[in-house]
């Protein structure tokens, strides 16, 4: 149970960029001290190290396990430092382990970092790493599969059992880059937003998801500051409380993954969180979703009861979820926003979470930011993790 | 830019339980594991049932026949080594047998590929060793 136990009390984050020479470490650098600056507390005061591992990039993690992010920032309270990794649900399980660490008394405040920087690793690595992680080697990847292929074929099922057209699908896009349009962190800040004419006017990858559709590899990299609910209460300044949560795991081969049973999934852990947390999707005012393609977004639209059964691509194509909307909606745009920073963007989510509450958001800011629902699923989707956070208990 | 792709056709990286599968497939047999306690038919084949452990393993041959669940054409964007074969379609397949495989659907134009078709087994050959079941629609 996750009601009320800790708090983000402090986020750090650098612009998601195409960056060669901005380095892994200069933004662990960045990251970390502005998310130490932002809690309030001293850098001696951060007792734990709990390490997003970042995907494709070996030496880093190699480092990281090994313990060197404590003495590189000169944290001479570190009591203990690791790592985690579960693909893009990594960011939750590292603040699942987070409120062990204070629950247990094993630390006080902990740390969460995460960096990525895939321009510098070679092009034929990250097809391969790409093209292989999170898909069976013995029955799939000899078919020629990739990620964008599991997700059109998701697609393609969702459209053919609603009747979604491939505009409302396209219009996805649309939203999410209005938001990242308005977030200095995003690649696409400034950025004219694509409308849905010109993403299906973009070349067709694979049925049906089309180039503007697809995810543009970044650098990137943000970090949070985790203490005890109480002591944010007595740090008295704007934070982040986790409210609740629910998981499921569907499965680790995406052939077993099955369409209804991932719906199902993606509702139950909407509703259990959401009754842990004694909020009703009625009180949420930001559905932060993490679903690293647009085109699974009208999924979980409709799995939250956010859009009715079959509308949930329409509610997109209206507006809606666009900035400007009524429906506040991954307001940092998810990874077709973002840039996709591997496991990062679903940090970056929880930092833009923390963020929205603690009324930082600038010009994304949600009025009266009062409860935050955000997800966040590992490799190609083996699991959902439902959380609800809150500027209060 | 100098780039070094790795052209090698991926061959399915086997376990010990999942060898009489490709034995088949060299057959022109689609053969699904079979649990003979607990009657479950099993995909992918494991060491021992996930529904009873049980290792009383068996295996039946499967009629070839089908139903497209899901699929997407490819056109672009896959791995290198793959990119000669464009477009292509990858599909799952629900066989009469309750299980669900990836495959490719062939033998036709992707335009008319779509979900609930029924479709049959062939055989594509990649090397002496290795004949992975492909799907083709059914003629009426």
């Amino acid at each position: 149970m996750s009601r009320g136990k800790i708090a983000i009390v402090g986020i750090g984050e650098v612009p998601t960029r195409i960056m060669p020479e901005r380095t892994r470490w200069d933004i662990l650098y960045d990251v970390c001290m502005q998310a130490v600056n932002d809690s309030g507390l001293g850098k001696n005061d951060i007792e734990a190290v709990i390490n997003v591992s970042p995907q494709a990039q070996p030496e880093l993690a190699a480092e990281l396990s090994f313990g060197k992010l404590p003495e590189v920032l000169g944290f001479k309270g570190c009591r203990d430092t690791c790592i985690c990794n579960a693909g893009g649900a990594s960011t939750s399980n590292c603040i699942r382990l987070a409120e062990q660490y204070i629950a247990s008394g094993a630390a006080r405040s902990v740390l969460i970092p995460h960096a990525t920087v895939h321009s510098t690793i070679a092009v034929e690595d990250l097809i391969n790493f790409f093209a292989q992680a999170g898909v069976d080697m013995q029955w799939e990847y000899p078919f020629g599969t990739t990620y964008n292929i599991l997700m059109g074929m998701m697609a393609n099922r969702y459209m053919h059992e609603t009747g979604a057209r491939a505009e409302d699908m396209a219009s996805v896009v649309t939203a999410l880059r209005s938001w990242a349009a308005k977030d200095p962190n995003s690649f696409f800040y400034q950025k004219k937003v694509p409308t849905t004419e010109m993403v299906m006017a973009s070349s067709l990858l694979n049925t049906p998801l089309h180039k503007r559709e697809s995810n543009v590899l970044c650098d990137g990299g943000s970090a949070m500051v985790i203490v005890s609910a109480a002591d944010a209460r007595k740090m008295n300044k704007p934070a982040a409380y986790k409210l609740g949560e629910s998981v499921r795991y569907f499965s680790g081969t995406p052939i077993l993954r099955d369409f209804h049973k991932v719906a199902e999934g993606l509702s139950l852990t909407g509703v259990e969180a959401m009754a842990e947390a004694g909020v009703t999707k009625e009180e949420i005012d930001l559905w932060n979703i993490y679903m690293a393609y647009s085109m699974n977004h009208p999924i979980m639209a409709e799995a939250l009861g956010v859009a009715p059964r079959g509308e949930g691509a329409r509610y997109f194509a209206e507006g809606r979820m666009s900035f400007g909307g009524d429906i506040p909606w991954s307001t940092i745009g998810d990874a077709p926003g973002r840039g996709h920073t591997g496991s990062g963007v679903s940090t970056a989510m929880y930092v833009e979470t923390a963020r929205q509450l603690m009324g930082k958001a600038g010009e994304r800011q949600v009025k009266d930011c009062r409860y935050v629902y955000q997800n966040t699923a590992g490799g190609s989707g083996f699991n959902n993790i439902g959380t609800v956070w809150g500027r209060s208990v | 830019m100098d780039i070094n792709f790795d052209m090698t056709r991926p061959l399915p990286q086997t376990q010990p339980w999942s060898e009489k599968f490709w034995e088949g497939t060299r057959q022109r047999k689609l053969l699904v594991q079979h649990c003979r306690k607990c009657d479950a038919n099993i995909f992918y084949p494991r060491k021992f049932c996930p529904e009873c452990w049980s290792a009383e393993l068996d295996w039946i041959e499967a009629s070839g026949k089908a139903r497209v669940y899901m699929f997407s054409t490819a056109y672009d964007m896959v791995e290198p080594k793959f990119a000669e074969d464009l477009p292509y379609t990858i599909a799952y397949v629900d066989l009469e047998e309750g299980i669900r495989l990836m495959t490719r659907i062939v033998e036709c134009e992707p335009e008319d590929i779509h979900i609930d078709m029924e479709v049959e087994v062939v055989f594509h050959e990649l090397n002496e060793n290795f004949h992975l079941p492909y799907f083709k629609p059914v003629k009426k």
